[in-house]
């Protein structure tokens, strides 16, 4: 029996092979589209999931009040909150506290700048789980000038010696004693790093107070709580002991702090506050790709309903015979289920080669790197089984138990028709088809248009042809003064460099000094706010283009500038001056000292777009090592300033590395993963709408053939060939137009929500819904019409005959 | 083998009634050949359908081999037909996607029957009936008579007791009509299988034992 099934559904699949492509080839898209996208979803998803105590472990996740208004929010916390927490509760397990670092490590010959360092309290390893691969994890981090690394950090430095015992230095200053080597950090961790050092040797330099202060803000604090803990309660017992704790203290800046568990597993996805450890992905973009998967998959689906379901007709007669040769209607129910599980078996293995195939093309496009160790995941497997499954029963059952309940009497004797309620059905299935494509697509235009609108605006700040260079952290600090200003006038005298700047922050990323409490000297401490501080050299504010609004610039002229600032529009508002010109000569309180107002300048994106503009003061540092900039001229090839620094810089700072980038590449990088998000959003609208219109082509032809006898007749009757046209383009274009009508408001509401997530945005204009709908109705007539045309200027005395 | 009695059966078009049979009384017995006769729209397919069990009726009594039909379930009705009736049809009715040798296993695979037992019996009727060379053809490549054999060969693989033909010999030419008509008359007289059949044409009732015409539904005397 089965074989026989077997054999009717193969030839079945070869007779009609146009219902066959478009039912294998549109599932098959959809399956290796769902493929790709639950691989990267359960590759964001996977974050921290390998902690094997992950979901008793949590961030301590800061937000800062001035006023009663929000005004920052940390990834870390304050120093002292740590040891606070774990002191008073004792639901709380272990503590494990960390601060960032970065410097040139150097081993022998061997230098690195290293960004992905930390100081860590000893707690850290064990909280996380780490094994060692060599030394020993116990007090590994608990005596000062001790420092664990990873595999591949001893292999960068050590090569195949034992790390373990020896030192390796910190900016050619202090030496550290490798106590243990850990695994590297998984690829799916939210904290990455290659270098860790004791926290006691941060005590040692900042003293007592990195353990107690809450006005220190940037220590990442973990803690883990013991089984059974009601966190939200903890929250609020924090909460609570905080606020008596240094509420008080708080309370006459008029400041408050408070203290959120950030559950270890939702980091990566739903955190992106100020001094992330590294760039988070985005919950909100995951759980939009999942969306399109579905889509994609349920269109596929549709269309073998509907194709099946339309060809039903075709297959009246065979089930008339079969019954009255004695089959029962269950023995036809499992031979259409039969097909159906052909077809979604062959369209499984055809979607499990696209896959292969399309895997490092999907990769390059969208910037995912999904790799295929996939095909070792049991989840990837079940994945491919639950779509076969669910493709066959789906998608099988309702046409099975359609076409088998056909009486043979009526379908023997000729008189069926199709039913109303089928093409009802089928109408409606279009539609939904069409609305998911809609959405897809104006979807993709909305974030193409963002992501062009945050490209192109004017950022206020000149960001071209800048080389970038971090400055040196090997120095000796009695020179740097002097030979900073030869390094600046030696590469003036370059022919093409026309600018040299140094400054503690460049644009592309919030500037990493924060400093709070910051109010006019007259003012009462309940005044004091939050800025982010930019110090800069005489020439930063013209080299960049910030045009200075009211006052002046800084200038060599004035010796007393060091003791003065410049407030951007922002930082004035922050304030709460009324205009530029209230705001100069007025002295304000910086963590203690005083200094005047000389100038207002105008605000700039110091971040992307998604960000609105900060309240930013600067501060005058010439002699900062943070970042050096050079401008260069329009028509100089920066290769070769590129080497003519480097061999400047290997000259005046040797024993550092030198490691540049150009600014509005660093810049882009902030875009990064809108970028992504949009050309992998645009790649499946694409496939989605593919199938869609395969769906579309298989029910045009298959309608234009039903009715060849009627278009015979009404050609003979008179018609012309743009009526036929007409009428039967008429049909199909209906559910299309109904579709654009539901997605409008889904849309219009979906997208809504995805643009809160940026400060500057474009407007929803209704032209973005009306091109891409538009967009599609072409691309449906054009599938429709390769159809009717055909059927309508087909010889009507052929069509007529063959009755 | 067949008990007609006072049959009824009608369509409701709007309020009134269309009767499609009247009062129809009809016994037939095991052996005979029986021509059904009358124009268009007389009847004769429908009582064919009600004697097959495919149509319903709306009132009298129906027995055959015994049982009542009335009171039967579809599951039951069809296990009757499958056993004891085979049906050929004016139009054939292959399936296009089977071979004639598979056409003709399709009602044995509803009979749950071995692969080599069915083999075997198909392999008898296409002898008997000299297409087996035509085997492993598909139904568009034969001609009409022989896709009509090819149907008859389907009816009779089950060895049925009963077989109902509805004008099978109306889509053929006469030769070819000839052909099928001596085939049911040697199939009557030698296997003695019943056959009914509807016809248009004299010279094909003529071949039957009794003729029964039908007018508007009824059974003319």
């Amino acid at each position: 029996m089965i074989k026989n099934y077997f054999k009717i559904a193969l030839r079945n699949l070869f007779k009609h092979k146009v219902f066959s492509f478009i039912n294998i080839f549109g599932l098959s898209i959809g399956i290796a589209a769902f493929l790709l996208i639950v691989q990267f979803v359960s590759h964001e998803t996977s974050y921290d999931k390998f902690e094997e105590n992950g979901d008793r472990i949590y961030r301590l996740q800061q937000n800062r009040y001035n006023s009663g208004k929000l005004t920052t929010q940390w990834a870390a916390g304050a120093a002292g909150v740590g040891k606070a927490v774990k002191d008073a509760f004792p639901e709380v397990e272990a503590m494990a506290k960390l601060t960032p670092e970065e410097g040139v490590m150097s081993y022998g010959e061997k230098k690195f700048k290293e960004k992905r360092m930390f100081f860590a309290t000893n707690s850290f390893l064990p909280m996380f789980s780490y094994k060692v691969t060599k030394g020993k994890l116990d007090n590994a981090l608990t005596d000062p000038f001790t420092s664990v690394i990873t595999e591949s950090t001893s292999k960068k430095y050590f090569g195949n010696e034992d790390p373990i015992g020896k030192l390796i230095s910190y900016n050619k200053i202090d030496n550290y004693k490798i106590t243990a080597v850990v695994p590297d950090v998984p690829e799916n961790s939210h904290l990455k790093f290659d270098l860790l050092f004791s926290f006691s040797t941060f005590l040692k330099f900042a003293g007592p107070e990195s353990e107690t202060t809450f006005d220190w803000d940037g220590y990442y604090t973990y803690i883990k709580v013991i089984p059974g803990t009601n966190a939200q309660r903890l929250e609020n017992k924090i909460k609570v002991y905080i606020d008596k704790k240094v509420g008080p203290e708080y309370k006459k800046r008029n400041e408050s702090v408070e203290y959120k568990l950030q559950p270890l597993h939702d980091i990566h996805l739903y955190s992106s506050y100020m001094m992330e450890a590294e760039v988070n992905g985005n919950g909100q973009s995951v759980y939009f790709l999942l969306i399109i998967a579905v889509f994609i998959i349920i269109i596929a689906w549709i269309n073998y309903i509907n194709l099946s379901t339309a060809r039903a007709i075709d297959r009246a007669k065979e089930v008339g015979v079969r019954k009255v040769m004695g089959s029962y209607r269950s023995q036809l129910i499992a031979q259409f289920m039969f097909e159906a599980l052909l077809i979604n078996l062959f369209s499984v293995v055809f979607a499990f080669v696209l896959v292969l195939i399309s895997l490092p093309l999907f990769n390059s496009l969208t910037g995912n790197e999904l790799n295929f160790s996939l095909l070792l995941q049991w989840q990837f497997w079940l994945t491919l089984v639950l779509l076969f499954a669910g493709g066959t029963l789906l998608a099988g059952l309702y046409p099975a138990f359609i076409m088998s309940s056909f009486k043979p009497i009526t379908v023997l004797k000729g008189k069926f028709t199709r039913s109303k309620q089928g093409t009802l059905l089928r109408q409606s299935l279009v539609i939904i088809q069409f609305a998911a494509s809609v959405i897809l697509m104006v979807g993709t235009f909305c974030v193409y248009k963002q992501v062009n609108f945050m490209q192109s605006q004017e950022l206020g700040v000149n960001i071209e042809k800048t080389l970038v260079f971090g400055g040196p952290n090997v120095i000796d600090t009695a020179t740097y003064k002097n030979r900073l200003k030869t390094f600046k006038t030696d590469l003036l005298s370059v022919p093409g460099i026309h600018k040299v700047i140094t400054s503690t922050a460049v644009p592309g990323k919030k500037p990493g000094w924060n400093a709070g409490g910051i109010k006019l000297v007259e003012d009462g401490d309940e005044k004091g706010n939050q800025y982010r501080i930019i110090g800069i050299d005489y020439d930063f504010l013209e080299a960049y283009g910030i045009q200075v609004l009211k006052g002046r610039a800084f200038s060599e002229q004035f010796p007393t500038d060091k003791k003065c600032v410049l407030f951007n529009e922002e930082a004035i508002k922050l304030m709460g001056f009324k205009n530029a010109e209230e705001a100069l000569n007025r002295r304000i309180d910086f963590w203690g000292d005083q200094y005047t107002i000389i100038g207002v300048v105008s605000n700039h994106h110091q971040e992307g777009l998604r960000q609105p503009y900060d309240a930013h003061i600067f501060r005058l540092t010439p002699n900062t090592s943070s970042y050096f900039s050079l401008k260069i001229e329009k028509n100089k090839d920066p290769q070769e300033i590129i080497q003519i620094a480097e061999k400047k810089w290997a000259e005046f700072f040797p024993g550092n590395p030198f490691e540049y980038f150009f600014l509005d590449d660093h810049y882009e990088e902030q875009y990064k993963a809108d970028k992504q998000f949009g050309k992998t959003f645009g790649l499946f609208a694409l496939l989605a709408i593919i199938v869609a219109c395969l769906g579309l082509l298989g029910l045009a032809s298959f309608a234009t053939t039903q009715r060849t006898k009627e278009i015979g007749i009404r050609k003979i009757s008179g018609a012309s060939i743009p009526q036929l046209l007409m009428l039967l383009t008429k049909d199909f274009i209906k559910p299309v137009l109904i579709s654009f009508i539901i997605a409008v408001p889904v849309t219009y509401y979906l997208l809504q929500k995805w643009l809160q997530n940026y400060a500057f945005k474009i407007n929803l204009s209704p032209l973005l819904f009306i091109l891409p709908a538009l967009l599609i109705l072409i691309i449906a007539i054009i599938t429709i019409s390769t159809q009717t045309l055909k059927a309508a200027n087909a010889n009507p005395v052929k069509s007529l005959r063959t009755e | 083998m067949i008990e007609l009695k006072n049959i009824f059966k009608w369509v409701n078009q709007g309020a009134n009634k269309t009767f499609l049979l009247r009062d129809i009384n009809l016994t037939i017995n095991e052996g005979e050949l029986i021509s059904i006769m009358g124009p268009s729209g007389s009847g004769k397919s429908t009582l064919l359908n009600v004697i097959g069990m495919l149509d319903g009726f709306d009132e009298g009594e129906y027995s055959f081999m015994g049982n009542s039909v009335k009171g039967l379930k579809e599951k039951q009705r069809s296990q009757l037909y499958k056993e004891h009736i085979g049906f050929v049809f004016q139009a054939y009715h292959l399936i296009d996607e089977l071979t004639v040798f598979e056409n003709i296993e399709t009602p044995l695979l509803y009979q749950d029957m071995k692969s080599s037992e069915r083999k075997a019996l198909v392999a008898d009727v296409l002898d008997r009936f000299n297409i087996v060379g035509k085997k492993d053809l598909f139904p568009t490549q034969l001609s009409g008579g022989q896709q009509q054999l090819v149907g008859i060969a389907r009816a009779l693989i089950g060895k049925p007791k009963l077989l109902l033909a509805d004008e099978p010999t109306g889509n053929l030419n006469s030769k070819q009509g000839e052909e099928i008509m001596e085939l049911f008359k040697k199939l009557n007289k030698e296997d003695g299988v019943t056959i009914i059949q509807v016809t248009h044409s004299e010279k094909n009732a003529e071949y039957g034992s009794r003729i029964i015409n039908l007018l508007d539904g009824r059974i003319e005397k």
